[in-house]
């Protein structure tokens, strides 16, 4: 297919600002969160509307153009990375509140609308949108559908899908599905949950409905200070043992401390070795109560010092930091690669040893900043790009890390995604027959296999090229390798 | 981030300087959700993000594409993205460089260049500003809607004869007040309000009398060595009165952020650099001045409710802000919340002109965010925000300086 | 409880009805067997009985995990998971006291703490399970969080087993409230839908609320501090009656035997069509009442008798874009139609 009348088709199509041609102005599309991995696109799409979105849609399919959904760019895993003969359809000016249901606690959002904008819109309602992935910030709720995102506060609250009530999807069949809505429970297939995750793969999300959720009266965040990364470890699961879910629990480690000082400047104890952020919240007595009950069992399991924050402003700088954590690091290094294995809780302590192995023998410094309570991962591992070699030595001690996780009975993906970049480790996690039938799911949704191709679900051949040593299930998972 | 850039660049002070501040960006993209032209246009390349990236091509390739001016033309230097940098990316200043770069490896089209060049021999100079400004008055129907906007208010044009300083006789500290090119022609009646509020209390007001303009202007339109030669001169002009008072202030506080920058933009200049030291040494913003000296205030009878504007260059540029609300609080005002706080209201200096669109988009959304909690007035700290906001706004736009009493 | 590993045995009996051409009923303790046929029809299916495949497979309860096998009856999970203080968060029915984990997970009903425990599919980390080609997949795992690949394992939930047969399931739970406490407040079914809305907007620590015969039941949990400045809130006197949301739940109350056909809305009702006969749970998303299916078409409202699960897994024919997709689904996973084809019927007939 040729670009030029793609090109032509949709110049006729969009406005001219809603379409971006200039090779000099594609370049800063060529990537997102994950820098490392780069491709310039074809074509990039501003549409400013739902049907110019679906003019865009149908013109890619006519021609078997390949599309990529983007939201805000911010995905760490390559999801938003353009492919190479493709058109990006960047939904970033869909960005309007279409509706705020008091009645039934929902609101309706475009795709681009920024996650903190739903909180900050419906606040003066006493009412919040619960996921929180740290870069609330910038990220659009459509891309955090399409990555199932997880926050500092899903702990308690759950992830994108658990938040999620309805959606509206362009299909690439030309197909629009409307999913749920304003009311909790659809019928049939569960499409709303298979749609959360899918990394822009099953068709371009263009609504999304969302629970809101009454602001807990009462917000307390604990910060203990450990010399040890291992008692800090054991301290989450005991936290949870003692029957309590709090709202979040995040542990940093050193590096990670230091650099997220350096930006807000929240009081975190430099020279201990890890801390853990430990927010309770709900009706003030059951905060007290729970309170009192975490800073005994943080200092029985050898916390050096707990400090409570009792007033908003503390707490929102405590969690600032938190959540600002991953580029903060960017003040100790020029780049880093960060990792988001989830793994069971009482095997952090081992994974985090063996991690520090691993920094050791790459000779790859590790800041260590993640959501403990659900043993969700986030190693960033610093280098810097511009030596020759250190993007493949941290690449490589990145997939031995996403290694480690599996092994210890965890996933390689907590909330980042598979994207392009842990497309080989999607081989160590699944044999061919599930990946096989990804495959015939997908194309369910899109038989021509353009939305966002070559992302999330590696080809077999791919895993065979890469190695049919991973053992899966105590079975070698390319046994059935001769079809093909 | 990863970046290549060529030999020739790298040997260059701003080439390395441009070098690291791009490695220092993680690309994480938190800086979009902040920037006006971002939130307005909703494309990577009118976000920091996108126009950082931009500037790394544009080295790497040592070739100034004309897409690249136009994304880097519509940012406003509100530095509302080094606010939310987690990473302290210090992109004002990559962007000086970059525009420097630009102005010296691109010709724009002539209308663009007379603009320029224009707003360059015209707006420092006060006397030719008045001059202008009178004309545009008198022939204000027969001008283009945006230009007119431009205009300063009718009454200020007339009641521009400065008013003498007043000295009280004796003077517990004194100060070196700077009036700045623009606002004395736009605002005179700030730094009256401020001349006897001082006076009153004792101290004493020093003014230069040929103050030349800050060198801002150049600087921001690309034009460095020209803006360097601005600055020398005002630090000549200085020198000789700076021993005589404890503090250096300027009501205007995009004037100030450039002052406030002098020791880093002259540091290769042994002997300007020394003296921008000094004055860096003395120099404060008025808030900062002002609630340093422990006064007390008194409010206006009929102002009630007030929205306190943040001009970037306070905000964002200075770090500061909390000292007029602090003041205007100790006077006795209440402060109406203001929505989106961190957003740039689109005067940003000559960008109302040069991007007379976009400008005004968000001047009216500024507006409605100062006015949804029913304020009396608008309170502001600069003379750029001060004008572009007057135009529009429902109620009156002050310089919070003269709410005090 | 009884552990044992039938997986192979199943998988067999896949291939081999794939390889005859017919298809298989799957089966686990029969307790929802109303919902799929009346008594009088007959099936051409073999019956799959996963009752068999029992025990569980991980659980450490600081782990806030447990993984099961499908015929595990949920009686002996919530035994097992009470005596570590924890539950599952879903309440399923136990329709006759009966049901096993794979029968729930399958059929996606949840209890009344629904909207803010979490639905059945919430609850669903992972799945081990045998598709219509006879091949035993894994998806999810026993983490928390997990990203890698499509949501397979939550697909499955409500799928009535139409997609493949379940084996194992990973489920998070909870732990059980310190104190709880259900109170009832005497208002009509207008005045209760307006104080369930009310309520929802506000932090209280509502864990279920329902309407039923002119009594607004409301039941609070977590720290008994909390639970009695809830109830300082809600107002109401004390229930007496321990077990009412398992009654409710279970259709054990009188309401749910009446005559007539069971009509199950789920769509946020309009007020004209709430009156006080019905039984409104889930802040009134969620409502019960008895009339004539026919007439409320395109209104969320199904038949909670033989039928409902055909009609439940079929998607309404209101919809006929995601009927096609949920056919093209089925047909990735069961390409011949092998796993309980009966259940897609109403589908092929719209
Ligand atoms: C500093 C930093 C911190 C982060 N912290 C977290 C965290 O705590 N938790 C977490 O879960 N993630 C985190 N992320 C990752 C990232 O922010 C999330 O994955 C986010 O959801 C991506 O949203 P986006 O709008 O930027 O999507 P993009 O990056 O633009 O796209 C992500 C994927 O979604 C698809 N997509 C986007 N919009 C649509 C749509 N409308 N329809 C269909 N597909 C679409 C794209 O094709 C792509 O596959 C972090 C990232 C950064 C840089
Ligand atoms: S916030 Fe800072 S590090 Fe992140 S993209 Fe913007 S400039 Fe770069
Ligand atoms: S200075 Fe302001 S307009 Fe320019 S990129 Fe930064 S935030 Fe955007």
């Amino acid at each position: 297919m040729s670009r030029k009348l793609v090109r032509r088709l949709l110049q006729r199509t969009l406005p001219r600002h809603c379409l971006i041609t200039d090779p000099v102005a594609l370049k800063p599309y060529e990537t997102d969160g994950l820098t490392a991995i780069r491709q310039p696109p074809w074509l990039v799409a501003l549409p400013e509307t739902e049907s110019q979105v679906a003019a865009v849609l149908r013109i890619c399919r006519e021609h078997a153009v390949p599309v990529v959904p983007r939201g805000a760019g911010t995905g760490l895993s390559g999801g938003a990375r353009p492919v190479e003969g493709g058109v990006v359809v960047g939904l970033s000016r869909l960005n309007k509140i279409l509706e705020v249901d008091l009645d039934n606690c929902v609101a309706c959002l475009q795709p681009g609308v920024r996650n903190l904008a739903i909180s900050e819109a419906v606040a003066e309602h006493g009412l919040y949108y619960a996921p929180d992935p740290s870069s609330q910030i910038a990220c659009s709720i459509g891309g955090n559908v399409a990555e199932n995102s997880g926050g500092v506060h899903c702990l308690k609250y759950g992830l994108t899908v658990h938040n999620v009530v309805g959606l509206k999807v362009l299909m690439m069949t030309g197909e629009v599905l409307h999913l749920g809505g304003r009311g909790q429970e659809l019928d049939g297939y569960d499409l709303l949950a298979l749609m959360c995750g899918s990394e822009g793969m099953l068709g371009v999300v263009t609504e999304v409905w969302v629970k809101l959720l009454p602001v807990p009266p009462v917000k307390k965040v604990l910060l203990a200070a450990f010399a040890q990364v291992s008692a800090a470890a054991a301290a989450v699961s005991e936290i949870i043992t003692a029957g309590l879910i709090p709202a979040g629990l995040e542990m940093m480690d050193r590096l990670a401390i230091q650099a997220a000082e350096a930006y807000v400047h929240a009081g975190y104890p430099l020279d201990a070795q890890a801390i853990l952020l430990c927010e309770l919240d709900g009706v003030a007595q059951e905060v007290e109560a729970d309170a009192a009950l975490v800073e005994r069992l943080l200092r029985d399991l050898g916390a050096i010092d707990v400090q409570i924050a009792d007033d908003p402003q503390a707490q929102a700088r405590l969690w600032l930091g938190r959540k600002a954590a991953f580029p903060a690091v960017g003040r100790l290094a020029p780049d880093y690669y960060c990792m988001d294995g989830t793994i069971p809780r009482y095997r952090l302590a081992e994974v985090l040893q063996q991690i520090e192995s691993l920094s050791v023998e790459y000779k790859l410094r590790v800041a260590n900043v993640f959501h403990a309570g659900d043993g969700n991962l986030h190693p960033l591992i610093l280098y810097d790009a511009d030596i020759p070699g250190e993007l493949e030595k941290a690449e490589a001690m990145g997939g031995r890390i996403l290694e480690l996780c599996v092994a210890a009975g965890g996933t390689i993906t907590g909330e980042h995604g598979v994207g392009v970049e842990k497309l080989d480790q999607m081989c160590v996690q699944f044999n061919s027959d599930e990946l096989e039938q990804f495959e015939r799911l997908k194309a369910a949704f899109d038989p021509a296999g353009i939305a966002n191709p070559g992302k999330a679900i590696p080809t077999l051949t791919r895993c065979a090229e890469i190695g049919g040593m991973h053992v899966h299930n105590g079975k070698l998972p390319f046994r059935n390798l001769e079809r093909f | 981030m990863q970046t290549k850039l060529p030999e020739a660049i790298v040997a260059t002070t701003k080439g390395r300087r441009a070098e690291q501040i791009l490695r220092s960006c993680v690309h994480c993209g938190f800086c979009n959700a902040t920037c006006p032209t971002y939130e307005l246009l909703g494309d990577e390349l009118d976000g920091p993000r996108g126009r950082i990236y931009l500037i790394k091509e544009m080295l790497e390739a040592q070739k100034v594409e004309s897409v690249t001016v136009t994304h880097l033309d519509r940012c406003l230097t509100c530095r509302a993205c080094e606010t939310t940098c987690p990473s302290g990316v210090e992109y004002s200043q990559l962007l000086e460089i970059a525009r420097d770069y630009v102005s010296s490896n691109y010709r724009r089209d002539l209308l663009d260049r007379l603009k320029r060049l224009w707003l360059i021999r015209t707006v420092p100079y006060k006397r030719r500003f008045r001059r202008w400004a009178q004309l545009g008055r008198a022939m204000r129907w027969f001008l283009p809607k945006r230009l007119r906007e431009m205009l300063p208010v009718a009454s200020t044009v007339e009641a521009l004869q400065a008013t003498p300083p007043v000295s009280p006789s004796v003077a517990a500290s004194s100060v070196l007040l700077l009036n700045g090119c623009v606002q004395q022609v736009t605002t005179p009646q700030v730094n009256a309000a401020l001349r006897e509020l001082l006076a009153a209390r004792g101290i004493a007001v020093v003014e230069l009398a040929e103050e030349g303009c800050c060198g801002a202007l150049e600087l921001h339109l690309g034009k460095e060595p020209g803006a360097l030669a601005t600055m020398r001169n005002l630090l000549d002009t200085l020198a000789p009165r700076l021993d005589e008072v404890d503090a250096v202030i300027s009501t205007a506080s995009g004037c100030g952020i450039t002052l406030k920058d002098y020791p880093r933009l002259l540091k290769d200049d042994a002997t300007h650099g020394k003296l921008a030291r000094r004055l860096g040494d003395k120099l404060l913003d008025v808030g900062e001045y002002l609630l340093s000296l422990d006064l007390s205030w008194r409010k206006q009878d009929e102002v009630l409710a007030v929205a306190l504007h943040q001009p970037c260059t306070l905000q964002h540029g200075q770090k500061l802000g909390d000292e007029a609300r602090q003041l205007l609080q100790n006077a006795g005002y209440d402060l109406v919340a203001v929505r989106d706080e961190h957003s740039c209201c689109g005067s940003a200096g000559t960008y109302s002109l040069l991007q007379a669109k976009l400008s005004s988009q968000l001047r009216d959304r500024k507006i409605s965010c100062l006015e949804s909690g029913q304020p009396d007035v608008i309170a502001t700290s600069n003379v750029g925000c001060h004008t572009h906001l007057a135009v529009a706004a429902s109620v009156p736009v002050v310089h919070w300086i003269e709410l005090l009493r | 409880m009884a552990d044992r590993d039938i997986s192979d045995e199943l998988q067999e009996s896949i291939a081999q009805a794939r390889d005859a051409g017919v298809s298989v009923a799957i089966a686990g303790s029969g307790s929802k067997e109303f919902l799929v046929h009346s008594d009088t029809e007959t099936t051409q299916s073999r019956l799959l009985s996963v009752a068999e495949h029992t025990g569980v497979v991980a659980y450490r309860p600081a782990e806030l995990v447990i993984t099961a096998r499908a015929g595990t009856p949920l009686r002996e999970l919530a035994a097992l998971l009470a005596r570590a203080n924890q539950m599952l968060p879903f309440e399923p029915p136990l329709f006759r006291g009966m049901g096993t984990l794979g029968g729930a997970i399958a059929s996606g009903l949840a209890g009344s703490g629904r909207p803010w425990r979490g639905s059945v599919r919430d609850a669903v980390l992972g799945v081990v399970m045998i598709n219509g080609l006879g091949q035993k997949l894994t998806f999810g795992g026993q983490v928390m969080k997990n990203v890698a690949g499509y949501d397979v394992s939550r697909l499955q939930v409500g799928a009535f087993g139409t997609l493949g047969v379940l084996l194992e399931i990973s489920i998070r739970v909870i732990p059980k409230p310190a104190s709880e406490m259900t109170l009832k407040l005497e208002l009509d079914c207008l005045e209760s839908l307006s104080k369930m809305r009310e309520w929802a907007r506000k932090p209280l620590p509502i864990t279920a609320s329902c309407y039923h015969d002119n009594m607004l039941y409301v039941r609070l949990s977590g720290a008994e501090t909390a639970v009695l400045a809830g109830a300082s809130e809600t107002g109401g006197e004390i229930a007496g009656d321990l077990n009412w949301w398992d009654k409710l739940n279970d259709h054990d109350l009188p309401f749910f035997k009446e005559p007539g056909s069971l009509l199950r809305q789920m769509s946020p009702p309009a007020q004209e069509l709430v009156n006080d006969a019905c039984v409104l749970e889930w802040s009134g998303a969620k409502r019960w009442f008895y009339g004539d299916e026919s007439e409320y078409h395109g209104t969320g409202t199904k038949l909670f008798g033989a039928g409902f699960a055909q009609v439940a897994v079929s998607s309404p024919a209101a919809d006929p874009v995601r009927g096609d997709v949920q056919r093209r689904i089925k047909q990735a996973f069961d390409p011949d139609n092998v796993l309980n084809p009966e259940l897609l019927r109403a589908n092929e007939a719209a």
